[in-house]
């Protein structure tokens, strides 16, 4: 009998995506990512992967959906919304369709090809020290080159979104 | 305790929903949305094999540690691209964002 | 496939759900150290507030309702529980009202693995700590949410600025208790109080104590910090147009997490229920963490609002440098060989 907790989380899962997709206000989709998100941080936790589970909410919950809010907040025009969404045209129909079939084709690889029976071996933890101690030896140097990437981007964010003092004076003149 | 098929079926699913939602939307913002919907699809994916492994292969987890904070980078970044599109052209509509110039 | 659903008969669904009613966590949720406990500390919290501010400036507070007006919190309760919920016509009454009992519920989570006393934790969780901050940078997000669908101009500038401001002093706070971490080498809250015993961890982590006060009165918006509600500019920030019940449970937020901090901060800094065992161990605990409310009630009376300028440069220049000099001196502690001290 599938767990119904498992049950319950995919169907938060997929329910906040569509809706984070379909919802008309581009506000109510980001909840509906919010939750979506959420719902992969409760997936982690059924996984047993306790810290990476609180890493998700803390960084995507936490920070990527306040950023896109905000974004949200920003890109209005005065009429209320940016772009009108229509009902989806054939790029929209025919892109259903393709990852329908792309969705289906791994869901059926998935029951046909690994045995049923593949159940998941007694959680051994992965203890927080031994992560911790990966990651400071022998990933060391990937963990480094993240630090300088999140200091790059965090730069580049700031000078792509900054005013420029020309464009002020030339919008006030 | 679940099989292992039911959380790539899970991964596989939102995966579609994230295709889909790059394919057929105009919004540059939801867009994103799908961005991050297939990045976190492949992040179940790592964590569900690294997990079902004997011994858990520990690499699976640090590689989900690292998509999620180079995922968030990169939200940072298209959002900021998605603000300078704005004030240039007043539409985030990707239909029209079609020209290089200016 | 064998993957048919099997359905529960109804005895066993019904033995499920008493077990579940009956166990101890459940028990533990409801009362002590969880609903029961925030609910009465949070309202008593209003009642000391309302008190202290007053005596601190020279009036005398709530004197009628009650004796000492000690149930003030509960006739404000009253009144607000019969107020008609007046909303903004454009205002989006879904996302305000769901929004407050978000608030609410984020509010009362952090309490799961904050040890009252040895064995008095709802959960204990070996990532408690790190729960704990989970849980705290999920407020930005419905604050957000609040000010922009209250579709009033005070609304949304309070509710950015408060997201500003709360996003800016995560980071200080998580740096600052960096250094707990690193003496006891868990992320386990009652480890950390257990790991307390002899000495406090305010001894050796002054700095970290400071910075995180300092970030935790940023978080809770509270003066010197409350640019968002700032009374004379913005009426009420981004709780502006919540009224009636929703306003209620805004308002209770606010001072639950004002409680669920000062525990946290005791657990950390002050010991949790260390103490001569005359008293007993969650006593110690509620008394200290009220010790801790009272000196965040007294800053409130003492203190002017911080400019916003000043706020945004002081959270990510100066108090996340304190915070990691506070690392720094930490790191230096144990070189020396005095984390034995602190070793669970």
């Amino acid at each position: 009998m599938p767990d119904p907790i498992f049950l319950v989380l995919s169907a938060v899962v997929v329910v906040s995506a569509i809706a984070a997709l379909e919802a008309r206000e581009l506000i109510y989709g980001a909840v509906g990512l919010a939750f979506s998100l959420i719902g992969v941080a409760g997936i982690f936790l059924l996984l047993g992967e306790e810290y990476l589970a609180m890493f998700q909410i803390a960084v995507y919950v936490g920070a990527v959906v306040v950023l896109i809010m905000f974004t949200i907040m920003l890109v209005r025009r005065d009429s209320g919304r940016p772009a009108e969404e229509e009902e989806p045209g054939r790029l929209g129909r025919a892109g259903a369709f393709v990852a329908g079939l792309i969705a289906l084709a791994i869901a059926a690889a998935m029951y046909l090809v690994i045995p049923y029976s593949a159940e998941m071996p007694i959680l051994s933890e992965i203890s927080l020290h031994d992560l911790g101690r990966t990651l400071a030896s022998g990933y060391a140097l990937a963990l480094v080159i993240l630090g300088l990437l999140i200091g790059a981007t965090a730069v580049g964010a700031l000078t792509l979104a900054k005013i420029e003092p020309e464009e002020e004076r030339g919008g006030a003149a | 305790m679940e099989p292992l098929s039911s959380y790539l079926v899970l991964s596989s699913v939102l995966m579609g929903i994230g295709i889909y939602g790059l394919v057929s939307k105009r919004n540059a913002i939801r867009l994103l949305f799908s961005v991050e919907l297939i990045v976190n699809a492949a992040n179940i994916n790592f964590a569900a094999f690294a997990r079902f492994s004997n011994p858990p292969i520990m690499s699976g987890v640090l590689i989900v540690f690292y998509s999620i904070a180079a995922a968030a980078m990169e939200a940072a970044v298209g959002l900021a691209l998605i603000l300078v599109a704005f004030r240039l052209n007043g539409t985030i509509d990707v239909r029209r964002l079609n020209r290089l110039k200016g | 496939m064998n993957g048919l659903i099997a359905i529960p008969t109804l005895q066993e669904l019904l033995n499920y759900i008493v077990g579940i009613l009956t166990s101890r966590t459940f028990l533990e949720m409801i009362i002590f150290p969880g609903f029961l406990n925030i609910m009465l500390g949070a309202a008593f919290l209003v009642w000391l507030e309302r008190k202290l501010i007053a005596r601190v400036q020279l009036r005398i507070g709530p004197l009628y309702a009650g004796m000492w007006g000690i149930l003030q919190p509960v006739a404000d309760g009253v009144k607000l529980l019969f107020k008609e919920m007046i909303f903004p016509e454009l205002a989006d009454k879904k996302v305000l009202i769901l929004g407050a009992l978000a608030l609410m519920m984020l509010a009362v989570a952090p309490v799961v693995p904050i040890p009252f006393g040895e064995g008095f934790v709802i959960a204990d969780m070996n990532i408690g700590l790190l729960y704990v901050f989970a849980v705290i940078s999920l407020f930005p997000t419905v604050i957000l949410l609040i000010g922009w669908g209250s579709n009033s101009k005070y609304s949304l500038l309070g509710g950015l600025r408060s997201m500003f401001q709360q996003v800016a002093y995560e980071v200080p706070m998580w740096l600052s208790v960096l250094g707990i971490v690193m003496l006891t080498g868990t992320l386990n809250l009652t480890e950390i109080v257990k790991a307390q015993q002899k000495v406090w961890f305010i001894v050796p982590e002054v700095l970290g104590f400071a910075v995180f006060f300092t970030a935790i009165l940023a978080e809770l918006e509270r003066i010197p910090f409350d640019l968002p509600e700032a009374e004379t500019e913005l009426v009420m920030g981004w709780m502006t147009e919540l009224s009636g019940v929703a306003f209620m449970v805004g308002f209770l937020a606010m001072y639950t997490k004002v409680y669920v901090m000062s525990a946290l901060m005791t657990a950390l800094f002050l010991g949790g229920w260390s103490g001569p065992s005359v008293i007993p161990q969650p006593v110690w605990f509620l008394a200290k963490t009220f010790l801790v409310a009272s000196v965040m009630v007294i800053i409130r009376g003492t203190f002017p609002r911080v400019r916003v300028d000043i706020l945004l440069k002081a959270a990510w220049g100066r108090l996340l440098l304190l915070a990691l000099a506070n690392v720094f001196v930490t790191a230096g502690l144990i070189w020396l060989g005095l984390g034995g001290i602190w070793k669970v």
